[in-house]
């Protein structure tokens, strides 16, 4: 095999800048710590055994999310999860939208102050890995490692449309969720009738 | 809600998300500039996309899994034989 010696430590330098963005995403999605790792050892291991077929000048932090969100989809497959289903129409739902029908001064609070402040520190974290995978994919792509709607698009394989609606409904679940987190009255339907 | 509100709110994500061409931005914001409410509206889901990447990025990779990952590109990267 054509072991090109020189240049190659310096690709993986190029690589390994983005360990600690494939390890957070990889505990969303994987939701436990020893996955995660495995997760990732798998997508370094495959990112090594494919170099030559990254473009160098390319964006590297996109390739390596495609390998690895492949890797993952590919684990599922094997076991899949039940709660991964996609195709239940969601409910619209945002906690500025509640809050303001609940008559609350939400503008003059932060989503900080209204989830994080009352909550036990993680809710954020719970909320994301509690959505359905092809949901959470999105959302931790765009928000968390700020890939631009293309690059998901092409991370994940699907149109720039389903990103746009995977990425509104999940963060809808998220913000429905993080409602629920904070012990307010269940969103939406609950609100109305509240003791 | 008029129709400019409503033009606005259809912008929404694709504005946090700078995703939006730069006339499209414009249009954006000199509605917003004119319309409170919808301002609000705009600055609670952007501040509600700056938590979600502030509270996910506190976790760093285990210093074992960066030696190992170091590992792989230093070791295999020796010319063969």
């Amino acid at each position: 095999m054509d072991q090109r010696g020189v240049g190659m430590s310096s690709d993986f330098s190029l690589f390994e800048r983005h360990l600690d963005a494939l390890y957070r995403s990889a505990l969303r999605l994987t939701r436990k710590p020893e996955d995660a790792e495995d997760l990732v050892q798998e997508t370094y291991l495959r990112a090594y055994r494919y170099r030559n077929r990254f473009k160098p000048g390319t964006n590297e932090k996109a390739w390596l999310f495609t390998i690895m969100t492949n890797v993952f989809r590919n684990k599922l497959r094997k076991r899949p999860a039940p709660e991964d289903s996609i195709d239940q129409p969601g409910t619209d739902f945002d906690i500025y939208d509640q809050m303001r029908r609940d008559g609350m001064p939400v503008h003059l609070m932060s989503p900080e102050e209204i989830i994080v402040d009352r909550g036990f520190g993680d809710e954020v974290k719970h909320a994301l890995e509690e959505l359905p995978v092809p949901m959470r994919m999105v959302v931790v792509l765009v928000d968390v490692e700020d890939f631009s709607y293309k690059e998901v698009a092409s991370i994940l394989g699907i149109k720039i449309g389903t990103v746009m609606s995977r990425l509104h409904r999940g963060r809808q679940a998220l913000q429905k969720k993080l409602w629920e987190y904070s012990g307010r009255p269940k969103a939406p339907s609950l609100a109305v009738g509240a003791r | 809600m008029g129709d400019h509100c409503e033009q606005t709110m259809r912008r929404l994500n694709t504005y946090i998300d700078r995703e939006l061409s730069e006339t499209e931005v414009s249009k954006v914001k000199a509605h917003l500039d004119d319309c409170p409410p919808c301002e609000q509206v705009f600055d609670f889901q952007a501040e509600m996309k700056r938590l979600v990447r502030k509270e996910c990025c506190t976790d760093d990779a285990p210093a074992r899994l960066r030696d190992w990952v170091r590992q792989l590109g230093t070791e295999k990267s020796k010319p063969a034989g």
